[in-house]
Protein backbone atom coordinates (compact mmCIF):
# COMPACT_ATOMS: atom_id res chain seq x y z
CA UNK A 1 0.00 0.00 0.00
CA UNK A 2 1.26 3.43 -0.87
CA UNK A 3 2.06 5.73 2.00
CA UNK A 4 0.13 8.68 0.61
CA UNK A 5 -2.90 7.91 -1.51
CA UNK A 6 -4.59 10.87 -3.14
CA UNK A 7 -8.00 9.63 -4.26
CA UNK A 8 -9.63 11.79 -6.93
CA UNK A 9 -9.67 14.99 -4.91
CA UNK A 10 -11.25 18.25 -6.01
CA UNK A 11 -10.24 21.53 -4.44
CA UNK A 12 -11.60 24.92 -5.33
CA UNK A 13 -11.21 28.37 -3.82
CA UNK A 14 -13.84 31.10 -3.65
CA UNK A 15 -12.84 34.10 -5.74
CA UNK A 16 -14.47 37.34 -6.81
CA UNK A 17 -14.99 37.95 -10.49
CA UNK A 18 -15.96 41.18 -12.18
CA UNK A 19 -19.18 40.77 -14.10
CA UNK A 20 -18.98 43.15 -17.07
CA UNK A 21 -22.69 43.08 -17.78
CA UNK A 22 -23.87 43.65 -14.23
CA UNK A 23 -20.95 46.00 -13.44
CA UNK A 24 -20.24 44.44 -10.08
CA UNK A 25 -18.16 41.75 -8.46
CA UNK A 26 -19.78 38.35 -8.19
CA UNK A 27 -18.76 35.29 -6.25
CA UNK A 28 -17.11 32.59 -8.26
CA UNK A 29 -15.05 29.51 -7.59
CA UNK A 30 -11.66 28.68 -8.97
CA UNK A 31 -11.10 24.96 -9.20
CA UNK A 32 -7.44 24.27 -8.67
CA UNK A 33 -7.42 20.49 -8.51
CA UNK A 34 -10.04 18.54 -10.40
CA UNK A 35 -10.53 14.82 -9.80
CA UNK A 36 -6.86 14.42 -9.04
CA UNK A 37 -5.37 11.06 -8.05
CA UNK A 38 -1.82 9.99 -7.37
CA UNK A 39 0.04 7.67 -5.04
CA UNK A 40 3.32 8.20 -3.25
CA UNK A 41 5.44 5.48 -1.74
CA UNK A 42 7.76 6.02 1.14
CA UNK A 43 10.89 6.04 -0.93
CA UNK A 44 13.08 8.44 -2.82
CA UNK A 45 12.44 11.99 -3.88
CA UNK A 46 9.40 12.94 -5.90
CA UNK A 47 9.48 16.31 -7.61
CA UNK A 48 6.33 18.13 -8.65
CA UNK A 49 6.91 20.34 -11.66
CA UNK A 50 4.63 22.63 -13.55
CA UNK A 51 3.72 26.25 -14.16
CA UNK A 52 2.47 28.47 -11.34
CA UNK A 53 -1.16 28.13 -10.39
CA UNK A 54 -1.54 24.50 -11.36
CA UNK A 55 -2.17 23.28 -7.84
CA UNK A 56 1.21 21.85 -6.87
CA UNK A 57 1.38 23.72 -3.58
CA UNK A 58 -2.32 23.16 -3.02
CA UNK A 59 -1.77 19.42 -3.35
CA UNK A 60 0.94 19.51 -0.67
CA UNK A 61 -1.23 21.66 1.58
CA UNK A 62 -4.14 19.26 1.16
CA UNK A 63 -1.95 16.30 2.09
CA UNK A 64 -0.91 18.15 5.26
CA UNK A 65 -4.48 19.12 6.04
CA UNK A 66 -3.83 22.85 5.77
CA UNK A 67 -6.55 23.05 3.12
CA UNK A 68 -9.81 21.16 3.33
CA UNK A 69 -10.69 19.19 0.24
CA UNK A 70 -14.07 19.48 -1.48
CA UNK A 71 -14.36 15.96 -2.83
CA UNK A 72 -12.36 12.76 -2.68
CA UNK A 73 -10.02 11.71 0.06
CA UNK A 74 -6.35 11.56 0.95
CA UNK A 75 -5.07 8.63 2.95
CA UNK A 76 -1.74 9.17 4.68
CA UNK A 77 -0.30 6.04 6.24
CA UNK A 78 -3.78 4.61 6.69
CA UNK A 79 -5.28 7.84 8.08
CA UNK A 80 -7.74 10.07 6.29
CA UNK A 81 -7.17 13.84 6.23
CA UNK A 82 -10.94 14.20 6.53
CA UNK A 83 -10.74 12.82 10.07
CA UNK A 84 -9.96 15.81 12.27
CA UNK A 85 -8.73 13.62 15.11
CA UNK A 86 -6.03 12.09 12.97
CA UNK A 87 -4.77 15.35 11.50
CA UNK A 88 -2.14 15.69 14.19
CA UNK A 89 -0.81 12.21 13.46
CA UNK A 90 -0.80 12.99 9.74
CA UNK A 91 1.15 16.16 10.33
CA UNK A 92 3.63 14.20 12.40
CA UNK A 93 3.97 11.73 9.54
CA UNK A 94 4.51 14.47 6.94
CA UNK A 95 6.76 17.33 7.99
CA UNK A 96 6.30 20.46 5.93
CA UNK A 97 8.62 23.32 4.97
CA UNK A 98 7.24 26.47 3.32
CA UNK A 99 8.43 28.94 0.74
CA UNK A 100 8.75 31.85 3.14
CA UNK A 101 10.79 30.94 6.13
CA UNK A 102 8.62 30.80 9.20
CA UNK A 103 10.77 30.35 12.25
CA UNK A 104 9.10 31.49 15.45
CA UNK A 105 10.64 34.92 16.07
CA UNK A 106 10.14 34.86 19.83
CA UNK A 107 12.29 31.76 20.22
CA UNK A 108 15.95 31.10 19.49
CA UNK A 109 17.00 28.35 17.09
CA UNK A 110 17.24 25.65 19.75
CA UNK A 111 13.78 26.41 21.15
CA UNK A 112 12.36 26.55 17.64
CA UNK A 113 13.52 22.99 17.19
CA UNK A 114 12.55 21.60 20.57
CA UNK A 115 9.13 23.28 21.01
CA UNK A 116 7.11 20.80 18.96
CA UNK A 117 8.69 17.50 20.10
CA UNK A 118 8.61 18.56 23.76
CA UNK A 119 4.97 19.65 23.59
CA UNK A 120 3.54 17.07 21.21
CA UNK A 121 5.67 13.94 21.52
CA UNK A 122 6.33 14.31 25.22
CA UNK A 123 10.05 14.18 24.57
CA UNK A 124 12.15 15.32 27.52
CA UNK A 125 13.95 18.60 27.07
CA UNK A 126 17.30 16.83 27.35
CA UNK A 127 16.53 14.30 24.63
CA UNK A 128 15.08 17.01 22.42
CA UNK A 129 18.20 19.16 22.77
CA UNK A 130 20.34 16.11 22.01
CA UNK A 131 18.39 15.37 18.85
CA UNK A 132 18.29 19.04 17.85
CA UNK A 133 22.08 19.15 18.07
CA UNK A 134 22.40 16.15 15.78
CA UNK A 135 20.08 17.73 13.23
CA UNK A 136 21.73 21.13 13.47
CA UNK A 137 25.00 19.39 12.82
CA UNK A 138 23.44 17.71 9.82
CA UNK A 139 22.35 21.05 8.33
CA UNK A 140 25.70 22.57 9.29
CA UNK A 141 24.41 25.14 11.76
CA UNK A 142 25.46 23.75 15.11
CA UNK A 143 27.14 27.04 15.99
CA UNK A 144 23.88 28.96 15.59
CA UNK A 145 21.82 27.25 18.26
CA UNK A 146 21.40 30.42 20.30
CA UNK A 147 20.72 32.72 17.33
CA UNK A 148 17.42 34.49 16.68
CA UNK A 149 15.75 34.40 13.29
CA UNK A 150 16.90 37.91 12.38
CA UNK A 151 20.55 36.94 12.86
CA UNK A 152 20.25 34.24 10.21
CA UNK A 153 20.37 34.50 6.43
CA UNK A 154 17.44 33.27 4.38
CA UNK A 155 19.27 30.07 3.49
CA UNK A 156 20.20 29.42 7.10
CA UNK A 157 16.60 29.99 8.19
CA UNK A 158 15.40 27.54 5.59
CA UNK A 159 17.94 24.95 6.76
CA UNK A 160 16.71 25.44 10.33
CA UNK A 161 13.14 25.02 9.11
CA UNK A 162 14.13 21.70 7.52
CA UNK A 163 15.77 20.60 10.77
CA UNK A 164 12.65 21.67 12.68
CA UNK A 165 10.46 19.52 10.45
CA UNK A 166 12.85 16.58 10.89
CA UNK A 167 12.66 16.90 14.68
CA UNK A 168 9.25 15.25 14.59
CA UNK A 169 10.78 12.24 12.86
CA UNK A 170 8.43 12.37 9.87
CA UNK A 171 8.15 9.58 7.34
CA UNK A 172 8.11 12.12 4.53
CA UNK A 173 9.04 15.76 4.04
CA UNK A 174 6.74 18.02 2.06
CA UNK A 175 8.78 20.85 0.58
CA UNK A 176 6.80 23.73 -0.87
CA UNK A 177 9.12 25.75 -3.15
CA UNK A 178 11.57 26.13 -0.32
CA UNK A 179 14.29 27.73 -2.42
CA UNK A 180 12.14 30.17 -4.40
CA UNK A 181 12.81 33.10 -2.10
CA UNK A 182 16.58 32.58 -1.97
CA UNK A 183 19.47 33.78 -4.10
CA UNK A 184 21.45 31.17 -6.11
CA UNK A 185 24.17 30.83 -3.48
CA UNK A 186 21.76 30.16 -0.63
CA UNK A 187 19.72 27.93 -2.91
CA UNK A 188 22.70 25.68 -3.48
CA UNK A 189 23.33 25.65 0.29
CA UNK A 190 19.81 24.35 0.88
CA UNK A 191 19.88 21.94 -2.04
CA UNK A 192 23.12 20.43 -0.75
CA UNK A 193 21.35 19.66 2.52
CA UNK A 194 18.43 18.09 0.66
CA UNK A 195 20.78 15.99 -1.44
CA UNK A 196 22.42 14.74 1.73
CA UNK A 197 19.08 13.87 3.26
CA UNK A 198 17.99 12.10 0.10
CA UNK A 199 21.12 9.98 0.12
CA UNK A 200 20.31 9.03 3.70
CA UNK A 201 16.96 7.74 2.50
CA UNK A 202 14.66 10.53 3.71
CA UNK A 203 11.51 10.45 1.60
CA UNK A 204 10.66 13.83 0.09
CA UNK A 205 7.86 15.34 -1.91
CA UNK A 206 9.06 18.61 -3.35
CA UNK A 207 7.48 21.38 -5.35
CA UNK A 208 10.33 23.20 -7.02
CA UNK A 209 11.45 25.21 -10.00
CA UNK A 210 15.05 24.15 -9.47
CA UNK A 211 15.83 21.95 -12.44
CA UNK A 212 19.24 21.11 -11.02
CA UNK A 213 17.51 19.59 -8.02
CA UNK A 214 15.10 17.67 -10.19
CA UNK A 215 17.91 16.32 -12.34
CA UNK A 216 20.30 15.33 -9.59
CA UNK A 217 18.15 14.23 -6.72
CA UNK A 218 14.68 13.29 -7.94
CA UNK A 219 13.77 9.71 -8.54
CA UNK A 220 10.29 10.41 -9.84
CA UNK A 221 8.86 13.45 -11.54
CA UNK A 222 5.24 14.54 -11.72
CA UNK A 223 4.35 17.23 -14.21
CA UNK A 224 1.12 19.08 -13.52
CA UNK A 225 -0.75 21.54 -15.66
CA UNK A 226 -4.11 23.22 -15.00
CA UNK A 227 -4.93 21.05 -12.03
CA UNK A 228 -4.33 17.70 -13.61
CA UNK A 229 -1.46 15.31 -13.97
CA UNK A 230 0.24 15.50 -17.36
CA UNK A 231 2.96 13.01 -16.72
CA UNK A 232 4.16 10.72 -13.98
CA UNK A 233 7.53 9.29 -14.85
CA UNK A 234 10.91 8.36 -13.56
CA UNK A 235 13.46 11.13 -13.81
CA UNK A 236 15.30 9.57 -16.74
CA UNK A 237 12.14 9.00 -18.74
CA UNK A 238 10.97 12.54 -18.01
CA UNK A 239 14.09 14.27 -19.25
CA UNK A 240 14.48 12.04 -22.31
CA UNK A 241 11.24 10.61 -23.63
CA UNK A 242 8.65 13.03 -22.28
CA UNK A 243 10.51 16.23 -23.05
CA UNK A 244 10.68 15.17 -26.67
CA UNK A 245 7.19 13.78 -27.03
CA UNK A 246 5.04 16.04 -24.89
CA UNK A 247 4.74 19.56 -26.26
CA UNK A 248 3.58 21.12 -23.01
CA UNK A 249 6.57 19.74 -21.11
CA UNK A 250 8.97 20.72 -23.87
CA UNK A 251 7.79 24.33 -23.86
CA UNK A 252 7.84 24.53 -20.05
CA UNK A 253 11.41 23.24 -19.90
CA UNK A 254 12.45 25.62 -22.65
CA UNK A 255 11.26 28.62 -20.67
CA UNK A 256 12.89 27.47 -17.48
CA UNK A 257 16.22 27.34 -19.32
CA UNK A 258 16.78 23.63 -19.48
CA UNK B 1 2.03 89.62 38.82
CA UNK B 2 0.45 87.21 41.21
CA UNK B 3 3.00 84.49 40.44
CA UNK B 4 5.77 86.56 42.07
CA UNK B 5 3.66 87.55 45.07
CA UNK B 6 5.42 85.15 47.41
CA UNK B 7 3.63 86.44 50.51
CA UNK B 8 0.36 85.17 49.03
CA UNK B 9 1.79 81.65 49.01
CA UNK B 10 1.24 81.59 52.76
CA UNK B 11 -2.45 81.03 51.95
CA UNK B 12 -1.52 77.57 50.78
CA UNK B 13 -1.60 75.55 54.01
CA UNK B 14 -0.19 72.12 54.74
CA UNK B 15 -3.77 70.91 55.25
CA UNK B 16 -4.52 71.85 51.64
CA UNK B 17 -1.56 69.82 50.45
CA UNK B 18 -2.76 66.89 52.53
CA UNK B 19 -6.14 67.16 50.87
CA UNK B 20 -4.51 67.09 47.43
CA UNK B 21 -2.40 64.07 48.33
CA UNK B 22 -5.44 62.26 49.69
CA UNK B 23 -7.27 63.03 46.45
CA UNK B 24 -4.31 61.63 44.55
CA UNK B 25 -5.03 58.39 46.37
CA UNK B 26 -8.60 58.49 45.09
CA UNK B 27 -7.41 59.05 41.51
CA UNK B 28 -4.98 56.15 41.85
CA UNK B 29 -7.70 53.95 43.35
CA UNK B 30 -10.23 54.69 40.59
CA UNK B 31 -7.63 54.34 37.84
CA UNK B 32 -5.91 51.15 38.98
CA UNK B 33 -9.16 49.37 39.77
CA UNK B 34 -10.79 50.29 36.48
CA UNK B 35 -7.65 49.51 34.46
CA UNK B 36 -7.45 46.06 36.04
CA UNK B 37 -11.12 45.27 35.43
CA UNK B 38 -11.04 46.91 31.99
CA UNK B 39 -7.99 44.92 30.91
CA UNK B 40 -9.62 41.66 31.92
CA UNK B 41 -12.92 42.40 30.16
CA UNK B 42 -11.06 43.88 27.18
CA UNK B 43 -8.93 40.75 26.86
CA UNK B 44 -12.04 38.56 26.75
CA UNK B 45 -13.81 40.85 24.24
CA UNK B 46 -10.65 41.03 22.11
CA UNK B 47 -10.31 37.25 22.01
CA UNK B 48 -13.96 36.88 21.01
CA UNK B 49 -13.27 39.41 18.23
CA UNK B 50 -10.61 36.99 16.91
CA UNK B 51 -13.08 34.10 16.66
CA UNK B 52 -13.53 32.57 13.24
CA UNK B 53 -17.33 32.56 13.30
CA UNK B 54 -18.45 35.75 11.51
CA UNK B 55 -21.41 36.27 13.84
CA UNK B 56 -19.61 35.52 17.10
CA UNK B 57 -16.71 37.80 16.29
CA UNK B 58 -19.04 40.76 15.71
CA UNK B 59 -20.84 40.38 19.05
CA UNK B 60 -18.30 42.35 21.13
CA UNK B 61 -18.82 45.31 18.79
CA UNK B 62 -22.29 45.82 20.28
CA UNK B 63 -20.58 46.82 23.50
CA UNK B 64 -17.37 48.25 22.09
CA UNK B 65 -18.58 50.67 19.44
CA UNK B 66 -20.91 52.80 21.62
CA UNK B 67 -18.17 52.99 24.26
CA UNK B 68 -15.50 53.97 21.78
CA UNK B 69 -17.63 56.48 19.95
CA UNK B 70 -19.10 58.59 22.70
CA UNK B 71 -17.34 60.93 25.11
CA UNK B 72 -16.35 59.47 28.45
CA UNK B 73 -17.97 62.37 30.27
CA UNK B 74 -21.34 61.55 28.66
CA UNK B 75 -20.93 57.90 29.64
CA UNK B 76 -20.21 58.95 33.22
CA UNK B 77 -23.31 61.17 33.33
CA UNK B 78 -25.42 58.43 31.78
CA UNK B 79 -24.39 55.91 34.42
CA UNK B 80 -24.42 58.22 37.44
CA UNK B 81 -27.36 60.52 36.66
CA UNK B 82 -29.24 58.47 34.08
CA UNK B 83 -29.36 54.97 35.53
CA UNK B 84 -31.19 56.02 38.75
CA UNK B 85 -34.23 56.79 36.60
CA UNK B 86 -34.41 53.09 35.69
CA UNK B 87 -33.90 52.14 39.31
CA UNK B 88 -30.16 51.48 39.31
CA UNK B 89 -28.53 53.69 41.89
CA UNK B 90 -24.88 53.64 42.75
CA UNK B 91 -22.32 55.65 44.60
CA UNK B 92 -20.11 58.07 42.69
CA UNK B 93 -17.10 55.78 43.21
CA UNK B 94 -18.93 52.74 41.84
CA UNK B 95 -20.25 54.64 38.85
CA UNK B 96 -16.78 56.02 38.13
CA UNK B 97 -15.06 52.63 38.31
CA UNK B 98 -17.79 50.90 36.28
CA UNK B 99 -17.73 53.48 33.50
CA UNK B 100 -13.96 53.77 33.31
CA UNK B 101 -13.62 49.97 33.31
CA UNK B 102 -16.01 49.52 30.41
CA UNK B 103 -14.41 52.38 28.53
CA UNK B 104 -10.94 50.89 29.02
CA UNK B 105 -12.24 47.45 28.04
CA UNK B 106 -13.58 48.74 24.72
CA UNK B 107 -10.25 50.27 23.74
CA UNK B 108 -8.21 47.39 25.13
CA UNK B 109 -10.25 44.89 23.11
CA UNK B 110 -9.30 46.71 19.91
CA UNK B 111 -5.63 46.52 20.87
CA UNK B 112 -5.84 42.80 21.65
CA UNK B 113 -7.64 42.10 18.40
CA UNK B 114 -5.23 44.11 16.27
CA UNK B 115 -2.14 42.67 17.99
CA UNK B 116 -3.27 39.11 17.39
CA UNK B 117 -4.36 39.82 13.83
CA UNK B 118 -1.01 41.36 12.96
CA UNK B 119 0.84 38.10 13.60
CA UNK B 120 1.32 36.70 10.09
CA UNK B 121 -0.91 33.84 8.97
CA UNK B 122 2.28 31.92 8.16
CA UNK B 123 2.98 31.55 11.89
CA UNK B 124 -0.33 29.74 12.31
CA UNK B 125 0.39 27.49 9.36
CA UNK B 126 3.86 26.67 10.61
CA UNK B 127 2.28 25.71 13.92
CA UNK B 128 -0.42 23.59 12.31
CA UNK B 129 2.12 21.90 10.04
CA UNK B 130 4.12 20.81 13.10
CA UNK B 131 0.98 19.24 14.56
CA UNK B 132 -0.03 21.83 17.18
CA UNK B 133 -3.71 22.41 17.79
CA UNK B 134 -5.33 25.83 17.82
CA UNK B 135 -4.98 26.46 21.53
CA UNK B 136 -1.36 25.33 21.62
CA UNK B 137 -0.59 27.71 18.77
CA UNK B 138 -2.42 30.55 20.52
CA UNK B 139 -0.57 29.97 23.74
CA UNK B 140 2.91 28.94 22.62
CA UNK B 141 3.31 30.96 19.44
CA UNK B 142 0.77 33.71 18.80
CA UNK B 143 0.22 35.11 22.29
CA UNK B 144 3.92 35.45 22.96
CA UNK B 145 4.44 37.47 19.82
CA UNK B 146 1.23 39.46 20.14
CA UNK B 147 2.05 40.57 23.66
CA UNK B 148 5.19 42.25 22.39
CA UNK B 149 3.01 44.37 20.12
CA UNK B 150 0.35 44.85 22.76
CA UNK B 151 2.40 46.13 25.69
CA UNK B 152 3.49 49.55 24.39
CA UNK B 153 0.02 50.28 23.04
CA UNK B 154 -1.64 49.12 26.25
CA UNK B 155 0.55 51.38 28.34
CA UNK B 156 -0.24 54.34 26.11
CA UNK B 157 -3.91 53.54 26.72
CA UNK B 158 -3.31 53.28 30.48
CA UNK B 159 -1.63 56.67 30.54
CA UNK B 160 -4.47 58.28 28.65
CA UNK B 161 -7.07 56.59 30.88
CA UNK B 162 -5.22 57.86 33.97
CA UNK B 163 -5.63 61.38 32.66
CA UNK B 164 -9.22 60.78 31.60
CA UNK B 165 -9.96 59.70 35.16
CA UNK B 166 -9.94 63.41 35.99
CA UNK B 167 -13.42 63.51 34.45
CA UNK B 168 -14.82 61.64 37.44
CA UNK B 169 -14.49 64.92 39.35
CA UNK B 170 -17.77 65.85 37.63
CA UNK B 171 -19.46 63.15 39.70
CA UNK B 172 -18.47 65.12 42.82
CA UNK B 173 -15.80 62.54 43.49
CA UNK B 174 -12.88 64.09 45.35
CA UNK B 175 -10.14 63.06 42.96
CA UNK B 176 -6.91 64.88 42.18
CA UNK B 177 -8.37 67.44 39.79
CA UNK B 178 -11.45 68.11 41.93
CA UNK B 179 -9.27 68.71 44.98
CA UNK B 180 -7.07 70.95 42.84
CA UNK B 181 -10.11 73.02 41.84
CA UNK B 182 -11.28 73.42 45.42
CA UNK B 183 -7.89 74.32 46.82
CA UNK B 184 -7.25 76.73 43.96
CA UNK B 185 -10.56 78.46 44.63
CA UNK B 186 -9.92 78.65 48.33
CA UNK B 187 -6.36 79.93 48.18
CA UNK B 188 -6.80 81.93 44.96
CA UNK B 189 -3.47 80.54 43.76
CA UNK B 190 -4.55 78.71 40.56
CA UNK B 191 -1.13 78.79 38.88
CA UNK B 192 0.63 77.21 41.84
CA UNK B 193 -2.10 74.71 42.69
CA UNK B 194 -2.80 73.48 39.17
CA UNK B 195 0.95 73.39 38.63
CA UNK B 196 1.26 71.04 41.60
CA UNK B 197 -1.71 68.97 40.41
CA UNK B 198 -0.23 68.65 36.92
CA UNK B 199 3.08 67.66 38.51
CA UNK B 200 1.39 64.94 40.54
CA UNK B 201 -0.32 63.53 37.44
CA UNK B 202 3.10 63.53 35.82
CA UNK B 203 4.56 61.64 38.78
CA UNK B 204 1.88 58.99 38.34
CA UNK B 205 2.09 58.57 34.59
CA UNK B 206 5.75 59.13 33.74
CA UNK B 207 7.04 55.99 35.52
CA UNK B 208 4.38 54.06 33.60
CA UNK B 209 5.78 55.35 30.33
CA UNK B 210 9.35 54.45 31.36
CA UNK B 211 8.13 51.04 32.46
CA UNK B 212 6.67 50.49 28.99
CA UNK B 213 10.05 51.24 27.43
CA UNK B 214 11.72 48.84 29.84
CA UNK B 215 9.27 46.05 29.10
CA UNK B 216 9.68 46.59 25.38
CA UNK B 217 13.43 46.08 25.70
CA UNK B 218 13.05 43.22 28.14
CA UNK B 219 10.88 41.15 25.81
CA UNK B 220 13.22 42.17 23.04
CA UNK B 221 12.80 40.28 19.82
CA UNK B 222 11.77 41.52 16.44
CA UNK B 223 9.03 40.16 14.31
Amino acid sequence: MAMIEVKSITKSFPVKKYDQAAKKYVKDTLTVLRDFSVNFDQEGVTVLLGPSGTGKSTLLRCINGLETIDKGDIIVDGMSVRDKHQLRKIRETCGMVFQQTVLFPHLDVMDNLTLAPCTLLGMSKKDAVERAKQLLDKVGLLSKEKARHNELSGGEQQRIAIARALMMNPKALLLDEITSALDPEMTSEVLAILENLASEGVCMLAVTHEMAFAQHVASRILFMDKGSLVCDASKDDFFTIYRKENERIASFLKFIGE
Amino acid sequence: MQVFDFAAYARFKWSDMRMILKAMGVTLHVTLLSLAIGTLIGLILGLIRCAKNPIVNKLPLIVMEPLRNSPLIVQLFLVFFGLPSVGIRMKAMQAAVLTLSLNTAAFFAVLVHSSIKSIPEAQWEAGYALGFNKFQIYWKIIARQAIRLLIPQAITLYISQLQCSSLVSFLSLMDLSKAGQQVAQKTMLPFLIFGIVAGLYFVLSFPLARFAKYLEKRIGFTI
